[in-house]
Formats: structure tokens, C-alpha cells, sequence
């Protein structure tokens, strides 16, 4: 009884295997999906590297005769509907839908889109890697660079009125939230722990509300979008798209350098790197709208952009920016924005400005800290002479040296503890002095 | 009555179908027999379909340049037959093609700037990306070539001999007798090569009414035109005959299987030949590739 019950058991599961597996299948062992392979000797490919070869080159260079063309009529097994071995495949049409389905549609040709121009446009998005770094992002927006933050920022760094109460307790606190406490696994990855602590800071920082009150107009932005087009010489260029999180502030930043330093800037020469075109790893593209836009509405109630946070979170290093590189893309992206807002206020015309802008930018990898103020002093940026844009960087500030989450045993003994080692303290007084600019 | 069943059967291969299944239904006894003749028959005769592709081919259809690497697929020695045409190939460590530009003058003269330097799995000798313009590639790289170089691309043949620096192209033509060249050309645009193994060099011999005596670094004597492009110095990576393999395991990371363990006897390849070298190899006098479109 017990062995029948189990075949009819066997049975049923059969069944049910067979039920699940229905439908049409192609018969014997699958290895791939999708068209089938071209079979025979491939083409001479890639002529990119090797170029085309030599007979191809001489019966380009020889005329070629006309050749009458006769038609035979091939045989094809199209009627047999299956495979025959000596008669030719059979070409079909291509298959139409018959309706619009957008998500298998092919869209307009390139050629054929509305927004296509002849002249070509250079785009800066966020995932632009230049090659010379910020000296190729200073001749692009035509700026002037100076080592180290301004004086008026330093002021902030070194007083300490503008601290907060235990404030390197806090710090130390904050840190280890993002890189022990923040998980449940052994250690939090990167994309985890960049992101908790750059909140942890922006608390912290926001802490100092109690003092200033006017730290509580401000907001943050994710995921907004910049557009931002200018002409620098020959060539067309554009910043485009998303980008870092934007602190916006409802009174704007004061200009940071003085009106004599920005005439002084008329005698600064940009550097060149000749070999090595200035447009070298921006996207060109033919199809695009020449638009500046703030990515906010007009009655936005804090319309001025302060601060934009640039957050490197991804895991793999040959993902990440390298720090030269992501120097230059917050440079680009914080001349993107405060050019986007000076074209709000001033207008398309290029012209010095009365009333420089100033944006500020911090980037992190979770550990290293890029500190930049950038002054934007004028918008006629097409010839390389006049004054120029300012901007103060203060690189590669670490603000720990190692985040022990596994403490480093040898022969039994534990040699060194887990915990944060090397906190620096004064990385967290300029992010901070950065946060604080403008409301002191 | 079979081979009349044969003949019917194969006519209706070529007749339309319609046809075929009248004649099948009015004679459904007389078509089954044969079918198993017919099928052998067709095996033998009209076979055109060939094995499928082991491994997929199509990572190499690319058009388009790029400077990223693109992951490879290993054949295992197998053609697209699926036969072993290398034998020896197979597993090692997984590589990544670098699309190389063998030919220097590809876009225009000028200079370009050295980026980096690195290895390259693909390939015995080290390769240099290098920038100019708007665009960036890679070449072979050669012997003393650091980060931060400027190196020199010419298609320009004066009447004096120009003094060349290492990593400049040059066509053979402008170049000094006697100077050591590697990435050569056997006909003007075709893109480099000869000499492109790690620490290879050729020697120019002779200049010779328009054409220029290349030494290979097999001895061996090669003419080509003055217009092939060759790069100035010696390529790169030039201890790497020096290496040591140091045990078999080694070989399989480098994807190369062990050789037959069976015994043969010694013939004659073994032991102290003396051969005259070949003959000088001349591309010059082959006229249907030795022209150039457009020029």
C-alpha cells in the first residue's frame, strides 16, 4: 500500500513538473539565449586598431568594373517550415507591432531629432573623469586657483566661539557611528558608511543652530538637476544634470574676496597643457538644448545655492573618483550652479559681476575631505584675458587616519583594539566654519 | 523499386511542397521506406551546416575605439569550427584586451603626452596611453618611456635626416641610417607589425631609391617602402626573457598546457643546425598593396 501511495506521490510531482515546464522549448542542451551566433570565420575585425586590410585598401584605390547582376531565384525552405540542409534561409520581413509601444520602440534616428545642432557641445555631467584634473577644470571656467581656504573661513576655523560644546567627543562619537555601530555585519562597506557619516556631520553642524538662528533658513537638496551653458574660446560647454546635495541658504554667501583682489586676477595667465585639448574626457554631444536652469522653481523659498556636498561612496576603488578628479568635478559643479543662479539674476549677457557669487563645495570618500570656496567674479568667460574667477582649495584633509572594526590580534594578543585612531579634529572645524560661512 | 523511391524521395526536396505531400499521402508505404536512405543520403551529400561556436566570438566585433578594456572569452585553441587548431592554449588567469593603435599616424601629425605606462596581459611587451587633442589611446610602449613624456608623430620626409627621439614615429625614409627602430610596417596606413615583441629592436640599413633594408630582429632582411611608418628605439619590457618561470604551474596561469609526456625518438630536428638565412623579403614590388587609398 505504502509503495503505491508513493509511485501515485512520484506521479502527481511528474505531472506537476511537466504542467510547470509547458510551452515551447527548444529542444536539446541550451547554452545560451538570444539570436543565434553568426557562425563561420568572422569578419576582419576591428578595423578601428589594425585598419583595413591590404586588399581591401588597393580595391578601394583600383576602379571597380560594373558588373551586370543576375538574378537566379533562390531556393529557400520557407514553405517547409522547418530547417533543410542545401536550400538557402529564408529572409523575412521584419516583424511590425502594428501598435506604439514605447518601451520597444527604436525613437528617431539621431539625425532626425529636433534638437540636433551641427556644432557640437561638450558636456561636464557627474560622471566626467578628466584627465589633467583641476587644471583643466580652471581653464574650463576660467579660474583663478589659490592653495588653502580664505581668510574670512579661517577666521571661523580658528575661533572658538564657533565651536560647539565637546565637540571632538561628538566628532569621535560621530565617526564611530558610521564606521563600527552603523551594521550588522563585522564592518559597514563604503556606500554604507560615507553616507551616515556625512549626516552624522551635517547634525553635528546643525547643532550650532541654538546660537545662530539664522542657520535655520537653510535646506537641503538631493537629486536636483543643473543646467548651466557658457562658451569658453572655440568650444561650446555645458553642466549638465545631477550632482552633489545642495545646501541652499536664503541669504546669499558674501563675496569673500575683495574687489581689489578680483582686479588683481586680470594679470593671472591660465595654464595650458598643449598637447592635450582642455575638452579631453567631456562627453561631446550633437543632440542638446542650450538651457541654464538653477533645477529649482522661482518662487523657491531659499533660492541661493551654499554648499554642495560630493559623496564617493562607491565601493569598488576603480568606481570611485580618484581625489584629483573629484576636485575637478566639484569645481565644475560648483561653477555650474553658481553660474545657473548668475544668469538668473544678471541675465545672458556676459559681464563682470557687481555682486560676486560665491559657492562652496565639499567632497568626501568617507575618510579624505576636499574643503573649496568658489567665487564666481564674471560671466564673460569666451576669451581667456579680463578678470578672472576665484577659487580656494584645501585638499586631501583626512579626517581619521584607520577605523579598527576588527581588533588586530597577534599570538593571542590583542596588539591593537578596535576603535577610530588618528581622529583629526580640526577637518571637522572647517567643515563646520564651511557650514557656519555666511550666517556668522 | 528503391532506387526508384530514391529518386522520387530527392525530387521532392526540390518540389514544391504541396506536391510532395500528395505524393507522400498517395504513397505514404512506398515514402517510408527509403526515408532512413534519404536521410544518410542527404548527410552524405548536402551537409552545409557547421558545429556551433564553442565559445562565443562576438566580443571582438567592435567598431567603435575605446581605451576601456573589454573582457575577453577564451577559444581554447579552437577555431570556429570548434576544432583544435592551436594546440596547448588553454584556462590561465582571465585577461582583458586593450584595443592597441598600431598606427601612429592614424589622425593627424602632431604631438601626444605619455599618461601612463602599464602591462598588458595581452601582449609580451608594456603599453603607454597616451593623449592628444580631444582623444586618448593606446600604443606599444618603448624602452625609456615614462609618465609626462612628450612623444612626436611625422609623416614628413625631408631631405635631411631628422634627429629622432625614442617613441617618435617617423617614416622610415626621414630616419638616420643605422637607427633602431621597432612597430614597423610592411606597407604605408597598414598599421604596425613587425617588431612589436618585448625588447625587440630592428636595425635601418640602407636607403635604397625609395625604399629602406630593415634588419628583423630574426637577422632577416626586409624591404619596404620609405613611406612605412616605424617608432624610433627599442620596445619595452626588455627583461623579459630574463624571467623565470620557475615551476609548471606557473605556464597554466600564463594559459599554456603541459606538452605530451609521450616519448620520441630524437630525429633530425634535434641537434646544431646551420641554415643560410632566408632570403631578403621585399614588399615593395607587390603593386596591387603597395598603393595607399587616396594618396
Amino acid at each position: 500500500m505504502a509503495a503505491a501511495a508513493a509511485l501515485e506521490a512520484m506521479a502527481a510531482a511528474a505531472a506537476l513538473r511537466r504542467a510547470a515546464g509547458a510551452g515551447p522549448r527548444p529542444r536539446g542542451i541550451v547554452t545560451h539565449t538570444g539570436p543565434p551566433r553568426p557562425r563561420g570565420p568572422l569578419p576582419r575585425t576591428p578595423w578601428t586598431t589594425r585598419g583595413p586590410p591590404p586588399e581591401v585598401l588597393s580595391r578601394r584605390a583600383e576602379r571597380r568594373p560594373v558588373r551586370e547582376q543576375v538574378e537566379l531565384d533562390t531556393v529557400t525552405y520557407e514553405a517547409r517550415q522547418h530547417r533543410v540542409p542545401g536550400l538557402a534561409r529564408p529572409r523575412f520581413p521584419a516583424w511590425q507591432r502594428g501598435w506604439h509601444d514605447p518601451w520597444h520602440s527604436p525613437g528617431p534616428r539621431y539625425e532626425d531629432m529636433a534638437l540636433r545642432k551641427e556644432r557640437g557641445c561638450f558636456v561636464c555631467h557627474q560622471r566626467v573623469r578628466m584627465l589633467e584634473g583641476v587644471r583643466q577644470a580652471q581653464w574650463l571656467t576660467k579660474t583663478k586657483l589659490v592653495q588653502g581656504l580664505p581668510p574670512s573661513v579661517l577666521s571661523i576655523v580658528n575661533d572658538p566661539a564657533h565651536q560647539l560644546q565637546d565637540q571632538d567627543e561628538a566628532v569621535h562619537r560621530a565617526i564611530a557611528h558610521a564606521r563600527l555601530w552603523e551594521t550588522t555585519e563585522v564592518a559597514p562597506r563604503r556606500d554604507k558608511y560615507c553616507p551616515v557619516l556625512f549626516e552624522d556631520l551635517i547634525h553635528l553642524c546643525r547643532l550650532m543652530t541654538m546660537k545662530y538662528p539664522s542657520l535655520a533658513k537653510r535646506m537641503l537638496a538631493r537629486n536636483y538637476r543643473i543646467a548651466a551653458v557658457w562658451e569658453r574660446e572655440s568650444f561650446l560647454l555645458q553642466v549638465r544634470g545631477l550632482n552633489g546635495i545642495l545646501m541652499n541658504s536664503v541669504a546669499p554667501i558674501p563675496p569673500v574676496a575683495s574687489k581689489e583682489e578680483i582686479l588683481a586676477t586680470e594679470e593671472h595667465v591660465l595654464e595650458t597643457f598643449y598637447p592635450i585639448s582642455p575638452t579631453i574626457d567631456l562627453q561631446e554631444v550633437n543632440v542638446y538644448r542650450e538651457l541654464n536652469d538653477t533645477g529649482f522653481k522661482d518662487g523657491y523659498p531659499y533660492p541661493h545655492p551654499h554648499t554642495l556636498y560630493f559623496l564617493e561612496s562607491a565601493n569598488v576603488r576603480p568606481n570611485r573618483f580618484r581625489p584629483e578628479q573629484l576636485r575637478a568635478k566639484m569645481l565644475m559643479f560648483a561653477f555650474g550652479n553658481a553660474l545657473a543662479k548668475a544668469r538668473v539674476l544678471y541675465g545672458n549677457d556676459p559681464k563682470v559681476l557687481e555682486q560676486p557669487i560665491v559657492v562652496q563645495s565639499v567632497g568626501t570618500d568617507g575618510q579624505l575631505f576636499q574643503f573649496m570656496v568658489f567665487q564666481l567674479n564674471t560671466t564673460d568667460l569666451v576669451s581667456s584675458d579680463g578678470v578672472k574667477n576665484l577659487v580656494w582649495i584645501d585638499s586631501d584633509q583626512n579626517l581619521y587616519e584607520k577605523a579598527q572594526c576588527v581588533p588586530e590580534i597577534k599570538k593571542r594578543v590583542v596588539m591593537k583594539p578596535a576603535g577610530i585612531y588618528g581622529v583629526q579634529p580640526e577637518t571637522f572645524k572647517k567643515f563646520l566654519a564651511l557650514y557656519l560661512h555666511g550666517a556668522v | 523499386m528503391a532506387a526508384a523511391a530514391l529518386c522520387r524521395a530527392l525530387g521532392a526536396l526540390v518540389l514544391s511542397p504541396p506536391r510532395a505531400a500528395a505524393v507522400a499521402a498517395a504513397r505514404p508505404v512506398a515514402i517510408a521506406a527509403p526515408a532512413g536512405v534519404l536521410a544518410a543520403a542527404a548527410g552524405r551529400w548536402l551537409s552545409a551546416s557547421a558545429a556551433l561556436c564553442t565559445t562565443d566570438p562576438t566580443w571582438k566585433c567592435r567598431v567603435k575605439y575605446t581605451v576601456r578594456p573589454l573582457g575577453m572569452r577564451k577559444t581554447g585553441g579552437r577555431d570556429h569550427t570548434g576544432r583544435i587548431r592551436v594546440r596547448g592554449i588553454g584556462g590561465g588567469h582571465k585577461r582583458r584586451y586593450r584595443m592597441i593603435d598600431f598606427q601612429r599616424l592614424r589622425y593627424q601629425e602632431g604631438t601626444e603626452k605619455v599618461v601612463s605606462v602599464r602591462y598588458d596581459p595581452c601582449r609580451s611587451a608594456d603599453i603607454a596611453l597616451v593623449a592628444g587633442g580631444n582623444r586618448k589611446r593606446w600604443i606599444i610602449a618603448t624602452e625609456n618611456m615614462q609618465p609626462g613624456d612628450i612623444i612626436r608623430n611625422s609623416a614628413h620626409i625631408g631631405r635631411m635626416a631628422v634627429s629622432a627621439n625614442e617613441g617618435d614615429a617617423y617614416p622610415l625614409g626621414a630616419l638616420p641610417v643605422g637607427t633602431l627602430i621597432c612597430n614597423l610596417e610592411s606597407h604605408p596606413g597598414k598599421g604596425a607589425q613587425y617588431i612589436r615583441a618585448a625588447g625587440t629592436c630592428g636595425v635601418l640599413l640602407r636607403k635604397v631609391n625609395g625604399t629602406a633594408i630593415v634588419q628583423l630582429p630574426s637577422k632577416r632582411q626586409m624591404q619596404v617602402l620609405e613611406t612605412c611608418v616605424a617608432t624610433v628605439g627599442r620596445v619595452s619590457n626588455v627583461d623579459h626573457n630574463k624571467r623565470v618561470i620557475g615551476k609548471a604551474g606557473r605556464n597554466r596561469w600564463l594559459g599554456k598546457r603541459p606538452h605530451t609526456g609521450l616519448w620520441h625518438r630524437k630525429g633530425g630536428w634535434a641537434g646544431r643546425k646551420i641554415r643560410p638565412l632566408p632570403p631578403l623579403k621585399s614588399y615593395v614590388h607587390l603593386p596591387r598593396v603597395a598603393a595607399p587609398p587616396g594618396q
